[in-house]
């Protein structure tokens, strides 16, 4: 099957550190950080309120996370 | 005989050729389809009107509905003798006392389901599924098949803890013992969600699953022959081809099958459609089995400012206000100078929306005459932008002016008709009995028929009835019924297919609280049958049976 963009489902505990540095391993980890947020703005723009009342912007569990950027449109299609 | 339906034209669900034949019925099953000498009880006289299987609806939220109208009205009218509620990671059980008002806060946010419904309309006597189940058997005419939410089975499990972080092993255990339980109660599968919010807007228990918590669910439902639904990114061709490969491999990984829904087919994705279903396609080819849900409707959404609307969701300051104010602070809100400047400001952007809703309701006499004309038209008319006049007019109908955005998506009637045939497209995602202000979910069914057989040519009506009922039974496990056949359930719905339509859509109070929602009635529904007996009558209305069983 063709390959699809290039995502993972987080592991336990996951941060956008840790996530850039296991799939991005080559880049400086803040350019890293901040490709990993730009692909993936459902994740990153997202506001979470605690019982504390603190704005937090978790990766959830069962989120998507594209490890690169969308594929441009294939123009044959 | 109990029953003898005679000459009518049987599309027995298969999609084989239409056929004129009598059907035999005894107590609830089939006995004979052919042509029968000999009289019956009660014989239906079907000359002209096609007798197929019962529909199915397999994406409802009739959950609460059901504990005051065991009829899911009017679902049957329009044909279906089967729903399927719970989906989305939501159904009322198990449910623990002390957490539901926390689900009725999902139901109001996610389903637009209103507080005072449940408030008034149930008594909460129920905690396990087993319970529920036979809550709602007390009072049923229609079939259900019911999906349990894995929303609750994560705040039975983890209580508050459930929507802050990832299970245990024992916790992940734990659910997998619930999940058994409940399916041994009824349920025909789980229902999850990786996109709902709670009326905090904050994501839903479900959201928090890690993948060895859904492979642990996933095992349950291999075990047990249960499917997973999902509600998936929707908005976004991307995160969808993501979660279709995610599902393939758990169908693939556990035998199971699963469905997402919903697929809506808009003006601007139908490249990304193709894409989907590109995908879809092949993974059904290596053996996944991921059916992608596409209702039939295009997308229309009511509104008044009275109750917070889905429309507004990406207007912050609007869904906010709509959210977490009540009916005087918003009214303060747009009559403050300074607050409505600020609302305009972020809602102008989108001034060709507002420009062609159409006002659809007021209470007052003054503005009566208005009822029917686009926000343009009556900007136009006083001399505003359609923007303010819908601030105006709901101030000066006490937030009682609706509108209507109409045909906003979904719209391209031989493109839907495509994607409807497709062989790997379940139709459904109704959203039955959910949204009960924005829009009315009865009618699709009539709708398909109307549409897509009769205005567009686009499907035969042997296929439009293979599509929602023999395929629904097959992909969700419903035995013996979905086929007209000796031996089989008679839920059976005889119609007119040069008249059967969804019907207008029109406002009515009859949701317990006093509450409102927009419905259909059906048309060109002449009789529904459900475990053989006459369930609905398109000249006595809905009758006294009480045949509904869960499948």
């Amino acid at each position: 099957m063709e390959p699809l963009r290039q995502s993972i489902l987080p592991k336990p505990n996951d941060t956008w550190e840790s996530i850039a540095a296991r799939n991005l391993g080559q880049l400086n980890q803040d350019v890293a950080i901040a490709q990993l947020q730009s692909w993936n703005l459902h994740i990153f723009a997202r506001r979470v309120l605690t019982e504390d009342g603190e704005l937090q912007q978790p990766i959830l569990p069962s989120d998507i996370v594209f490890i690169e950027p969308p594929k441009p449109a294939d123009p044959a299609d | 005989m109990d029953t003898i339906i005679r000459n009518g034209m049987i599309a027995d669900g298969t999609g084989k050729p239409l056929f004129t034949a009598d059907i035999g019925i005894i107590n609830d099953r089939i006995v004979e389809i052919g042509a029968i000498t000999g009289q019956a009880n009660h014989e239906i006289d079907a000359s002209g009107k096609i007798v197929s299987p019962g529909f199915i609806d397999p994406h409802t939220h009739f959950d609460a509905q059901l504990l005051w109208d065991g009829a899911a009205k009017p679902a049957i009218e329009h044909g279906i003798t089967t729903i399927v509620p719970g989906n989305c990671s939501l159904s009322l059980a198990p449910l623990k006392a002390e957490h539901r008002m926390k689900l009725v806060g999902m139901f109001n946010q996610i389903e637009e389901m209103p507080h005072k419904a449940f408030s008034e309309g149930v008594t909460w006597d129920w905690e396990t599924f087993e319970e529920y189940i036979e809550r709602i058997q007390r009072d049923l005419s229609i079939n259900v098949a019911p999906l349990v939410g894995h929303s609750l089975l994560r705040l039975w499990v983890m209580s508050d803890a459930a929507m802050s972080r990832a299970a245990t092993p024992e916790e992940i255990s734990d659910m997998a013992d619930l999940l058994s339980r409940c399916i041994a109660a009824g349920a025909v599968g789980l229902s999850t969600s990786f996109v709902d919010m709670d009326e905090r807007l904050q994501p839903v228990p479900s959201r928090y699953a890690c993948t060895t918590e859904l492979d642990g669910l996933c095992k349950v439902l291999s075990e047990t022959g249960k499917l997973l639904q999902v509600v998936h990114e929707f908005y976004d061709t991307d995160l969808t081809l993501a979660r279709i490969d995610q599902l393939a491999e758990l169908s693939l990984k556990f035998d199971i099958t699963t469905t997402l829904s919903p697929l809506f087919l808009n003006a601007d994705n139908q490249e990304g459609v193709q894409a989907i279903m590109k995908r879809v396609d092949a993974q059904m080819q290596r053996g996944a089995r991921v059916w992608p849900q596409v209702q039939t409707r295009p997308i229309d959404i009511s509104f008044s400012f009275a109750v917070p609307s889905l429309l507004f969701i990406r207007l912050p300051s609007w869904y906010a206000l709509m959210r977490f104010s009540d009916h005087d602070g918003i009214k303060a809100a747009f009559e403050d100078p300074a607050k409505r400047a600020a609302l305009v400001q972020e809602a102008s952007a989108m001034m060709p929306l507002w420009s062609v809703l159409t006002l659809r309701r007021v209470n007052t006499e003054k503005n009566a005459h208005l009822v029917g004309q686009t926000l343009a038209a009556i900007a136009s008319e006083r001399d505003s932008n359609p923007l303010d006049v819908m601030i105006d007019l709901s101030i000066e109908e006490d937030l009682d002016a609706h509108f209507l955005a109409a045909s906003m998506g979904h719209n391209d009637d031989l493109a839907v008709a495509d994607l409807l045939k497709q062989p790997n497209v379940m139709i459904g995602a109704s959203d039955g009995g959910a949204h009960i202000l924005s829009f009315s979910t009865y009618g699709d069914t009539g709708y398909l028929f109307s549409k897509f057989v009769r205005d567009c040519a686009a499907m035969s009506v042997e296929l439009a009835v293979q599509k929602i009922t023999s395929e629904p039974a097959e992909i969700w496990g419903i035995a013996e019924r979905g086929q007209l056949k000796p031996g089989f359930i008679a839920d059976i719905t005889i119609f007119d297919a040069a008249t059967i339509a969804r019907g207008e859509e029109y406002y009515v109070q009859d949701v317990p609280g006093e509450g409102f929602r927009y419905v259909r009635d059906a048309q060109g529904v002449s009789q529904v049958l459900i475990s053989g007996a006459v369930a609905y009558d398109q000249t006595y209305g809905y009758s006294e049976a009480r045949t509904g069983k869960i499948v």
